[in-house]
């Protein structure tokens, strides 16, 4: 019971926290991206095609990080460089998405959905600790996805607080006229930032496909990408923070599963609005400014 | 040696620069004066690569620079200190120090602890005070902020060093250290150029000083053969031979309409506003001089009814009010803070709470009303636009300022409150603005004059204030020459 | 944005919109030959399915009803540079206060009974945006993330509504008890669905327009969105804006939910927008956000969603087709819109004219 509840908690913060972990990124560089659903989206889509049709889990990965790296890259063009609204552009990349996801899917698959199935991502054993009572087959057998996601957390924590890197990237988030002034190349920063959160999009699309729910159906993210930006907030733009706050819409994710059984008078509904609850009254209560990035969501354009 | 030649530097309709020759040595101070608005600040940001020039071209040691490209100034050994300090507000002071050359040192890995060293080193040769370690800028004051600049740019190691108004915020007992810092500078033989109003700083250390005027170079001379009066009149200009018509002097009697009384602004931990104290009589126009940046934005944004005292009070016709629509406001940036570019002209109108009020009737605005006051202002202010119907965006700037100023006075206000209101005007429409001010005064209302022109202000006004720092000081009647206004603005008075 | 003063400025500004329109249907074209399908019958099914017969053109109008208040609310929320993405969130709630209210209507004068729903709907939305509105005027919350938020929050209270207190008394199926018929809407022609509300849409279209452009507050709410510093400067007060702007906003978007309780469904379902606040979006930006041409782009969207059913069932095509049409078209308008493209026009527009006559081209520039 415990380790099943523990299980889906895993699985449901996975995805969120490796989206979650790109959009810091993308908002530290001064970029708030609506459209990470979208991009998770593309990338479950077409991670599970590309496994499907070519039989291989790796290119199936392939595929899903470069689907959504395309979706970011489209939204680089829009907002890097020609500094349109960021949340108008995100929201379109969003509809985009379910339509051509949609309209792929219906055109290869039919709309029967023929067994648009893959085998699951082998759940790799780590040793002796998966052999603990309770914790071990939910926390030490689970999919490589999941590992790297955890694992990406103390990457991104050190590139963004403790490499040069980050700090430019940071700068370029705070006051972007400075940060060019200083030569840092704002443009390149934030390009960049929106890339390597496209792979990151695109590995939390492929673990709801390849590794998940195995099969593909429309608008299979759900508003993960929505919970993603939540998590960041929530988080207050910290990669510890993230992997915390995952974790415990993740649980109350995978709470719904467990009331069934438990026949508790509690509606599920509450746990599925519980992570989005939680975000507004946190917003309400630090408010939203305190820790994001001052240039946040702010269209800039060099002026000569 | 860096040279510019021949820069030109326009932005929309007004000339900044205009073919401006520069040149500067290895080994040498070299004071840039001028007043607000000579093209100081541009040319040091031509030379900086923040902006592109419209003509000519910056070499240091013959070799071209890359025009508008800051990182290749900075590749060049060129660095600025910028009045306005570029910094990141939300980081600590030593992520702002490790941003630039202090943390340059190779490797992925940023070393806070090293750049706090190096930091630590250098301010302790400079004779700076740190602020606490991992202390956030945006708690830190103007002057903690400037020397984190200088510090950051001498991290640098440049060549060149550009100084935009540094000393205006620094404590007095760190002046003579950083005076002796720029000569050692100059001893190690690098380029040093100070950007400054302050004459006596100018004399005190600089090798040789170009005035500019206007967006032209009127002299460059070397101090042992200048004073402190003629470099003032060189940046002022002589004043035109027939002076314009003066305003009668002040009664003692009149009627005082605008009473401002200890009016205080706390901004940051900084006081922008010092118990400001002044009154406005019917009839006058009162005149406030000053360099920008002490104060007078924070005057007119509380007048304006935009931001809250922290203390002190403004009182109308002896009434006090907090808010109040007698007040009419002519604000400096216009395009900023004065009209909703891309909104017809009529709708500018509007923008003004009390025409607003005045055209609104039960919540819906009588736009057949604002429509012809809309005609009837471009008529009488012969404001050229294609009608009320065109946008703001499609005027000049002349033909802005006229809306800006015909809007303030179909308010019917009382009081007149004018922020450089002739700033990018050209000469005609300076002293149409002039004469609008000059007849609403006649009319009996009272006119408060805020500018950095001392021209302006000597030619329009009756009684003069100085502001600096925050606080105010009117002028006695013997300091109303430009050369004792130069020196009384740039704080020779405290 | 003013069409008005923008076409007199800028002889573009109505036919980028089109020309965003034309750029999406070729790229969608594109897309289906990639697919295997062909583009000129796929298109024909659509215009079949939209307006091809009388049955056609009424679904048209009814699917284009709802996107009328979401596009309003949408024009209203960004004139003043508020953006709300939450309309789909104020619909769901302004469908929920109808379906709650509605099955308590019985023996109301019939009337009063529609016109409680409606206001129940309206009063729903209202409070959903304006709780954002709330967050960002006095807790400096972005409205774009909180919107998104109680869009979900919005979501998952209409389910437990359908599973739980609302569900019909045999519990079959996750929807509500219906509406009182003394609250239902009526019928201009069953069996279509033509009905009043499409008239409440035109009468409100037309009434946002004179609210946004012929009254004090519409006038502040555009200044704001326009120059926030410029209108702050002369007094408009930013953060009262904010919430009674949201509020108006989700308003609007509530009551399409509840003319679609009222109107089309008479109860609750698990799902009641299939995106219509997102939609929206399009139909705002493609009308420019004048209120009076949004009732012509909401038709345009209508009809996309009403032929795309056809188009599904004739060529096999996935009808959320039409969703990458809606996400093409924003992002071709936001590109468009860009001076960096303006710019770019202006230097073709003055290659053409260097290369046309001398004299005519000098007067030309200077226009």
């Amino acid at each position: 019971m415990l380790d099943a509840f523990l299980n889906s908690t895993v699985s449901m913060a996975t995805p969120i926290l490796l989206a979650a972990l790109g959009e810091l990124l993308v908002e530290r560089a001064g970029i708030i991206n609506i459209g990470i659903e979208g991009a998770m989206l593309a990338g479950a889509f077409f991670g599970l095609a590309a496994a499907y049709f070519m039989g291989s889990l790796a290119l199936g990965i392939l595929a899903a990080m470069g689907a959504a790296v395309a979706m970011n890259a489209i939204l680089a063009v829009l907002v890097v460089n020609l500094a349109v609204n960021q949340v108008v552009a995100g929201t379109a990349l969003d509809i985009l998405a379910v339509g051509l996801t949609g309209v792929f899917y219906r055109q290869m698959f039919g709309i029967t959905g023929k067994a648009f199935m893959v085998r699951s991502m082998p759940r790799l054993a780590l040793g002796p600790l998966a052999r603990l009572p309770i914790v071990g087959k939910p926390l030490f057998e689970q999919s490589a996805l999941v590992y790297l996601a955890f694992a990406i957390v103390p990457v991104v924590a050190w590139v963004v607080g403790r490499t040069r890197y980050g700090l430019r990237l940071r700068a370029a988030g705070e006051n972007p006229a400075a940060a060019d002034a200083l030569g840092l190349g704002v443009y390149a920063l934030r390009w960049q930032a929106l890339l390597a959160s496209g792979v990151l999009s695109g590995l939390a699309g492929a673990f709801l496909t390849l590794a998940y729910a195995n099969t593909f159906v429309e608008n299979i993210t759900a508003g993960r990408g929505f919970v993603a930006l939540a998590v960041v907030i929530v988080g207050r733009w910290n990669p510890w923070g993230l992997a915390l706050a995952s974790l415990l819409f993740g649980a109350a994710m995978a709470l719904q599963f467990g009331l069934q059984a438990l026949g508790t008078a509690l509606p599920y509904q509450l746990f599925l609005a519980l992570p989005y609850a939680l975000t507004l009254v946190v917003l309400a209560g630090f408010g939203g400014g305190v820790d994001a990035p001052s240039a946040l969501g702010e269209p800039y354009s060099r002026s000569s | 040696m860096l040279r510019a030649t021949g820069i030109t530097k326009r932005f929309s309709r007004v000339v900044a620069l205009d073919g401006v020759d520069f040149a500067a040595a290895p080994g040498e101070i070299h004071a840039l004066l001028g007043e607000n608005g000579a093209g100081k600040t541009t040319l040091m940001n031509v030379l900086a690569g923040r902006l592109r020039p419209d003509a000519g071209a910056a070499t240091l040691d013959g070799l071209e620079l890359r025009a508008g490209s800051p990182a290749a100034a900075l590749a060049a050994g060129i660095a600025a200190v910028h009045q306005s300090p570029m910094l990141f507000e939300r980081m600590t002071w030593e992520e702002n120090l490790a941003l630039g050359a202090m943390g340059a040192g190779s490797g992925v890995r940023l070393a806070l602890d090293r750049v706090a060293n190096d930091a630590r080193r250098l301010a302790e040769r400079l004779g700076f005070e740190l602020p606490a370690p991992r202390a956030t800028v945006d708690e830190r004051s103007m002057g903690e902020r400037v020397r984190l600049e200088i510090l950051h740019a001498l991290s640098l190691d440049p060549r060149v060093l550009i100084l935009d108004e540094p000393t205006a915020v620094l404590a007095p007992g760190e002046l003579s250290a950083f005076l002796d810092l720029l000569r050692r500078l100059r001893s190690e033989g690098r380029i040093v150029i100070l950007v400054t109003h302050k004459l006596a700083e100018a004399l005190a250390v600089a090798d040789r000083i170009t005035v500019l005027r206007h967006g032209r170079v009127v002299a460059t001379t070397a101090p042992a053969s200048t004073s402190e009066s003629a470099l003032a009149r060189l940046m002022i200009g002589e004043l035109p031979e027939a002076a314009p018509e003066k305003p009668a002097p002040v009664e003692a009697a009149r009627r005082v309409l605008l009473e401002i009384s200890a009016l205080t602004v706390e901004y940051r931990g900084n006081r922008a506003l010092d118990a400001v104290t002044l009154g406005v009589g019917a009839g006058e126009i009162v005149g406030i001089a000053g360099v920008e940046g002490n104060g007078q934005a924070e005057l007119v944004e509380v007048l304006a009814g935009a931001r809250r005292p922290s203390a002190g009070r403004i009182a109308l016709c002896g009434a006090e009010r907090v808010w109040t629509d007698e007040i009419a406001v002519i604000p400096q940036n216009r395009d900023i803070d004065g009209l909703v570019l891309d909104m017809p002209l009529w709708e500018n109108l509007l923008l003004a709470r009390p025409i607003r009020k005045r055209m609104s009737r039960h919540g819906w605005l009588d736009r057949a009303r604002a429509l012809e006051l809309c005609r009837e202002l471009i008529r009488a202010f012969r404001i050229r636009a294609e009608g009320p119907g065109a946008s703001a965006a499609s005027l000049s700037g002349g033909n802005r300022q006229r809306l800006s100023v015909a809007r303030a006075l179909a308010q019917n206000p009382r009081v007149l409150v004018a922020h450089n209101a002739t700033r990018g005007l050209d000469l005609a429409a300076t002293a149409e603005v002039h004469r609008t001010l000059r007849a609403f005064a006649a009319d009996g209302g009272a006119v408060l004059l805020i500018s950095n022109d001392l021209d302006e202000l000597l030619g329009v006004c009756g009684r003069l204030f100085v502001m600096s720092r925050g606080r105010i000081r009117e002028t006695r009647p013997d300091e109303r020459t430009p050369e004792a206004l130069g020196l009384l603005m740039a704080g020779r008075w405290h | 944005m003013n069409a008005r003063t923008e076409s007199a400025r800028d002889p573009f500004a109505l036919l980028r919109p089109l020309a965003a329109l034309a750029a999406a249907v070729a790229l969608i074209a594109l897309v289906l030959l990639a697919l295997g399908a062909s583009p000129a019958r796929v298109f024909a099914a659509l215009w079949e399915g939209a307006f091809g017969n009388w049955f056609a053109l009424t679904d048209t109008l009814v699917k284009s009803t709802p996107l009328v208040f979401t596009g309003l609310a949408i024009a209203v929320a960004f004139s003043g540079s508020l953006w709300n993405i939450g309309a789909d969130g104020q619909l769901i709630i302004g469908a929920l206060a109808a379906g709650a209210v509605g099955p308590m209507l019985g023996g109301w004068p019939r009337p009063l009974g529609i016109a409680i729903v409606l206001v129940s709907g309206a009063i729903g939305g209202a409070l959903w945006g304006g709780v954002c509105g709330w967050l960002r005027a006095r807790r400096a919350t972005s409205e774009v993330i909180s919107t998104i938020m109680m869009n979900f929050v919005a979501m998952q209270l209409l389910s437990w509504a359908v599973h739980g207190p609302l569900m019909e008394p045999s519990g079959a199926y996750p929807k509500s008890v219906a509406i009182a018929p003394a609250a239902r809407m009526y019928m201009f022609a069953p069996p279509s669905q033509l009905n009043p509300a499409m008239l409440l849409a035109l009468g409100l279209a037309l009434g946002c327009y004179f609210f946004l452009f012929r009254s004090t507050a519409g006038f502040e709410l555009r200044a704001l969105g326009r120059n926030r510093r410029a209108a702050t400067f002369f007094g408009v007060p930013a953060g009262a804006v904010a919430i009674w702007a949201m509020a108006l906003s989700g308003a609007l978007a509530g009551l399409g939910g509840a003319v679609q309780v009222c109107a089309i469904t008479h109860r609750l379902y698990e799902k009641m927008s299939p995106g219509w606040g997102y939609e929206a979006i399009a139909v705002a930006l493609v009308a420019r956000l004048d209120p009076r041409w949004i009732v012509a782009s909401a038709i345009f969207f209508g009809a996309l969603d009403s032929g795309s059913q056809a188009m599904q069932r004739t060529e096999g095509v996935s009808p959320v087709l039409v969703q990458v049409i809606q996400g093409l078209v924003i992002l071709i308008l936001l590109a468009l819109d860009t001076p960096a493209f303006s710019r770019l026009r202006e230097s073709f527009g003055r290659a053409a004219e260097a290369s046309a006559s001398g004299e005519s081209a000098a007067e030309g520039g200077d226009a």
